[in-house]
C-alpha cells in the first residue's frame, strides 16, 4: 500500500466524484471505473478537506480525528492514493 | 466509607477498514 503520512499533501482526482450516503460516501472514478466506500462520514470530511489543507495532518485536524485515530485514518487514506482516488499534490 | 470511582473513560478506536473498493468492471448487463 502506498504511504501516507501526516506530512503528506493530497487532492481528489479530477475524474473522482463523490456522492455522499448516511453511512459515509461513495467515490467513484471515472477513469478506473473503481468505486470506493467510505464507510465514515468523517472519512468523507477528511477526503473533502485534504485538498485545500496544507497537509493530511491538517486535513485530519479539520475534520476532527483525534490522535488516536491517526493510523486508522492514514491507512484509509493510503487505500484511496493506492486505488488513485486521491492523488499526490505538490506542497 | 464507600469508595468513590471515577467513571471509566474507553477510547474505542475502530480496527476494521474505513474504506472498500469495487470494480464495476464485470458487471455490465445488470442495468
Amino acid at each position: 500500500m502506498t504511504d501516507v503520512t501526516v506530512s503528506s499533501a493530497l487532492r481528489l482526482h479530477p475524474r473522482v466524484s463523490i456522492r455522499p450516503e448516511p453511512f459515509g460516501a461513495l467515490l467513484y472514478h471515472f477513469g478506473t471505473r473503481q468505486l470506493s466506500f467510505l464507510k465514515s462520514p468523517r472519512l468523507l470530511a477528511v477526503v473533502e478537506a485534504v485538498g485545500d489543507a496544507e497537509s493530511v495532518g491538517d486535513a485530519l485536524a479539520t475534520a476532527g480525528v483525534r490522535d488516536e485515530e491517526f493510523p486508522i485514518y492514514l491507512r484509509a487514506l493510503g487505500t484511496l492514493r493506492e486505488s488513485e482516488m486521491l492523488v499526490e499534490r505538490a506542497a | 466509607m464507600g469508595h468513590i470511582t471515577e467513571p471509566e473513560t474507553e477510547v474505542e478506536v475502530e480496527s476494521e477498514s474505513l474504506v472498500e473498493e469495487v470494480s464495476i468492471d464485470g458487471m455490465c448487463g445488470v442495468y
